[in-house]
């Protein structure tokens, strides 16, 4: 089995699009459907003795589409280590103590996850453990009121970064009724209204703490078959729900759109340039090739770092971000620059560095060489149970199957030069693009 | 404490002749991963030179070699998705750097010449040396006010000490700093004498040998004393107040500790911490009393060694080790109302371990917990390459060995003797960020009472309990603390 599985991970990196077509997802992992909706991902490794379990609830700041009520996503988060009736809180933290277990969890605009990693014979302590609270999670109004305070020491605690204002600001500039408008963090209006809204809380929980929102991955030291039986065991009682949530379109963009932050410290300065992106899809090339143009445009190996970074100096870090979403999202470059000064030219040389894929085709060992970069950073990213685990969440909260993760790296290999400059022409115009600048205050 | 320094190589070493030392960890993986370790680190600057270690890291692995610009060796190491990583500590400087097998070679040739080959362009020299300007004045002093305050409270406690300044330097030093004096060393400290090849994965056969006699290469050099002295002694309480325009209060408090790996009661310290404020965890006695109980922050730590970066990761990185370390409490930000609160009960619940200790059940809970969590540090090739050589350096088994040895012949009797005589609640460094601290500082001096108001009803035992944290008394004289503007912080 061990051997098997390490032979897959060397065929996956060296499938380039020379080669027959392999897997980018190396693992045989069992993929199994409950009736009442849940589904488990089981994942064999070649890890010794740990486990890693994720379970990711298809839930997040995007489901908050009540005006008032953003952050909620992120509140369960943290209301789920808040207990049940026959597993109050300290009972459940003094079992994952005694499993040794790491414990968490986190938001995205897309998806909860809640991850438990720990050692093999406490597989099924876990899976007890978390079905409970899954299905019978009960706070009090008390207890509720305290876990808001800690969610606004959360927005506190990011508060002294300025990439979560320029962020904060950049979705509430490029979007207008699409929940994607908002942070998963929240508006800090919203954080500091939720002690109020402990009615409204149990409202979301029942919404969709539901089977059909959630799978479980369990990754690691196990076999499909005794873990099946524990799921079903634990999980299988689980009630299916009935509420379909309706995220608001947004409707196109009809023109360019800028913004500023006057940030009150002193800092370097940062320059947000976003452009609509399409929903993460693993059939067509739109976003495949979006994500390409991100490295081939901007990432260390590009003219832009060459100039900007390398030569001249004037920018510390700059990156592109066309990262999956459930809906269409942003891409969004991102740079620091050293000078205020510099704001402008940086922002025009972004500006000229998307522009000129729609005029001039890539060449194609370029386009070859990050090929090759996608499928070697993702294959060394898989070095553990737990980074197994979560790369399959990553991808799980889009279709609910790893198998996406194979059909995208198909796609990669099918986009050519010419498609890169068609979706160039379809993306990055000026009409869809939004700027937003951040320059620090003056020193005391 | 017994003196340390790279003794006997036990793990995987090759055996035999001279030259640096090799730390091999073998397997069937297709990846290839590198920990080339040098034992120096930012406690080696030249006196007038604070910043000489890692910028001469940077340059390495972040510069242009002899042959290739950085811009080519970027794009080679393109296509790789690899990259070389370098991380300065006091007394560590280590490059690491993971590459599928398929490129070993191509990688292997890079990584060789980036270390033994290095280019000193002025280019390379400029925006590097701006990068670590940057990083002390924007991306620590004026963006993370809690790294901000655990890297001020480790310059407090090592004031006068080789450790007493940041790793990356201060900014008039970095300012001042010339090539030359980062080959000097380079030259100095780049030596045979201070290396540890660390190796693990899928390698081939006789590659462990070829990595060695590349790098014998590199000047002999003299092995090290590993005596590093003792920071000052604190009497009273000593208190560093930064100004910043901030939202929220931040807090670092500690003191020298001690203990190491190796030393008889760091296992039973382990346990104490563990218990007291494992990181990042929600198990912990201070995470449970601050945050779930009264709602005052994000979160609430302790540390009994160097964990830099500790909002960003669960798990420390390896290759930190040191002779000297501290005990360390975190208290995540908390609302400037219930600052000085938030404060006292870090401070009662300090207090009330150092008096009380654990009990026994939390004792066998704890040291379970410790036993199995052992496991997840080392969940990576290269994390466990990492604490191999680690315990090269402290002169110990295999790390998980070690610990659940050690574990199973601790008693609670142990935990508590070593808390007594290792931990305390009184001389401390504290570290505050914050703005106005002209007021707090009035109001932490005054020492007057703080009732703590809730958002909802708490339990009596809560209540009768903040009635105690609420004069909770600071020791704090005037003359002991110190307003410090955040621009002036790493000077």
């Amino acid at each position: 089995m061990i051997r098997i599985v390490c032979l897959l991970v060397a065929a996956a990196v060296a499938a380039l699009p020379a080669n027959a077509p392999r897997k980018a997802f190396p693992y045989a992992y069992d993929q199994h459907d409950f009736a009442n909706g849940l589904r488990l991902v089981t994942i064999p490794t070649d890890y010794p003795n740990v486990v890693s379990v994720f379970i990711v609830v298809q839930t997040g700041s995007r489901n908050e589409i009540e005006p008032g009520k953003s952050g909620f996503a992120h509140l369960f988060e943290h209301l789920m280590f808040r207990g049940t009736a026959t597993v109050p809180p300290e009972k459940y933290q003094a079992t994952l103590k005694a499993a040794g277990a790491a414990s968490n969890a986190f938001t995205t605009d897309d998806f909860t996850a809640y991850h438990t990693t720990f050692s093999k014979e406490d597989l099924e302590t876990v899976l007890r453990m978390e079905a409970d609270r899954f299905q019978h999670l009960d706070y009090t109004p008390a207890l509720f009121r305290t876990e808001t305070l800690a969610v606004l020491g959360e927005y506190n605690k990011n508060s002294a970064n300025p990439i979560s204002k320029l962020f904060e600001v950049l979705r509430d500039t490029a979007f207008e009724r699409h929940t994607y408008k908002h942070t998963t963090m929240g508006f800090l209006r919203d954080i500091q209204d939720m002690p109020n809204q402990f009615d409204y809380s149990r409202t979301f929980f029942d919404r969709y703490y539901r089977p059909e929102y959630v799978t479980v991955i369990v990754a690691g030291d196990v076999t499909a078959e005794a873990t099946r039986g524990l799921v079903e065991k634990y999980w299988g009682e689980w009630k299916r729900g009935s509420y379909r949530v309706e995220i608001p379109q947004e409707p196109a963009q009809a023109g360019p759109r800028t913004n500023h932050v006057d940030w009150p410290a002193p800092t370097l300065a940062w320059i947000g340039v976003a452009f609509r992106s399409p929903a993460y899809t693993d059939v067509d090339k739109d976003q495949a090739a979006l994500d390409l143009i991100s490295f081939l445009g901007f990432s260390e190996s590009s003219e832009i770092y060459r100039k900007l970074v390398i030569e001249e100096q004037k920018v510390d870090l700059i990156r592109a971000d066309n990262s999956d979403h459930v809906d269409p999202g942003l891409f969004t470059v991102l740079a620091r620059v050293k000078k205020d000064a510099d704001i402008d030219g940086v922002r025009d040389a972004i500006v000229a560095t998307a522009d000129g894929f729609k005029d001039q085709l890539v060449p194609a060992a370029r386009l070859e060489a990050v090929k090759k970069h996608l499928r070697y950073s993702f294959a060394l990213g898989l070095n553990n149970s737990e980074a197994v685990a979560q790369t399959a969440a990553r991808y799980v909260e889009l279709r609910r199957t790893p198998e996406t993760v194979n059909r995208l790296y198909e796609v990669y290999d099918s986009v050519t030069p010419e498609d890169i400059r068609t979706v160039a022409r379809k993306y990055l115009v000026t009409d869809g693009r939004t700027i937003v600048t951040l320059t620090g205050g003056k020193a005391k | 404490m017994k003196a340390l320094a790279m003794a006997a190589l036990t793990v995987g070493m090759l055996a035999g002749a001279p030259g640096p030392k090799v730390v091999t960890l073998p397997g069937s993986s297709p990846l290839v991963t590198f920990r080339i370790v040098f034992l120096t680190g930012a406690a080696e600057d030249p006196a007038a030179k604070p910043g000489a270690a890692a910028l001469t890291a940077a340059m390495l692995a972040r510069g242009g070699t002899r042959e290739m610009s950085y811009k080519q060796i970027v794009d080679a190491l393109f296509p790789m998705a690899a990259a070389v990583a370098d991380q300065t500590d006091k007394e560590m400087i280590v490059f690491t750097g993971t590459t599928h097998v398929d490129n070993l070679e191509a990688y292997y040739t890079l990584l060789r010449s980036m270390l033994l080959d290095p280019g000193w362009r002025k280019e390379d020299f400029e925006r590097l040396r701006d990068d670590a300007v940057n990083f002390l004045q924007v991306s620590l002093a004026g963006n993370n006010d809690e790294e901000l305050g655990k890297e001020v409270l480790y310059n407090a406690i090592y004031a006068g000490h080789p450790y007493g300044h940041d790793n990356v330097g201060t900014v008039s030093a970095l300012k001042a700093m010339t090539i030359e004096d980062l080959q000097r060393f380079y030259k100095d400290h780049f030596t045979q004498a201070n290396l540890v090849i660390g190796l693990a994965g899928g390698y081939p056969k006789g590659f462990a040998e070829r990595v060695k006699a590349d790098f014998s290469k590199l000047a002999a050099g003299t092995a090290k004393s590993g005596v590093v002295a003792e920071p000052k002694a604190i009497h009273g309480t000593h208190v560093t107040m930064v100004e910043k325009n901030t939202r929220s209060v931040a807090y670092s408090i500690g003191f020298p500790l001690d203990v190491r790996r190796g030393d008889a009661d760091y296992p039973a310290l382990l346990v104490a911490q563990s218990y007291f404020g494992q990181h990042r965890e929600s198990g912990g006695r201070l995470f449970a009393r601050l945050r779930e109980v009264r709602g005052l922050n994000y979160g609430d730590y302790a540390y009994i060694e160097y964990f830099p970066r500790g909002m960003f990761g669960f798990e420390p990185d390896p290759n930190l080790a040191r002779h000297r370390q501290i005990f360390q409490i975190w208290i995540r930000p908390v609302e400037p109302p219930t600052a000085q609160f938030a404060l006292r009960a870090a401070m009662f619940e300090l207090d009330k371990l150092v008096r009380d200790g654990l009990r026994a059940e939390d004792f066998e809970r704890t040291r379970l917990f410790v036993g199995k969590y052992v496991n997840l540090l080392t969940k990576t090739k290269s994390a466990e390459l990492g604490y191999r050589i680690d315990s090269e350096f402290y002169g110990i088994p295999e790390y998980n060995t070690y610990l659940k040895q050690s574990l199973a012949r601790l008693t609670v009797e142990d935990v508590n003797r070593a808390i007594r005589r290792h931990l305390r609640s009184t001389d401390l460094q504290v570290v505050v960020v914050a703005k106005d601290c002209a007021a707090l500082k009035t109001k932490l001096l005054a020492n007057e009472v703080s009732p703590m108001k809730y958002n909802s009803p708490k339990p009596p035992e809560v209540m009768a309990e903040d009635k105690i944290i609420e004069r909770w008394p600071l020791d704090w004289k005037a003359d002991d603390v110190r307003v410090v503007p955040v621009e002036r912080v790493f000077e």
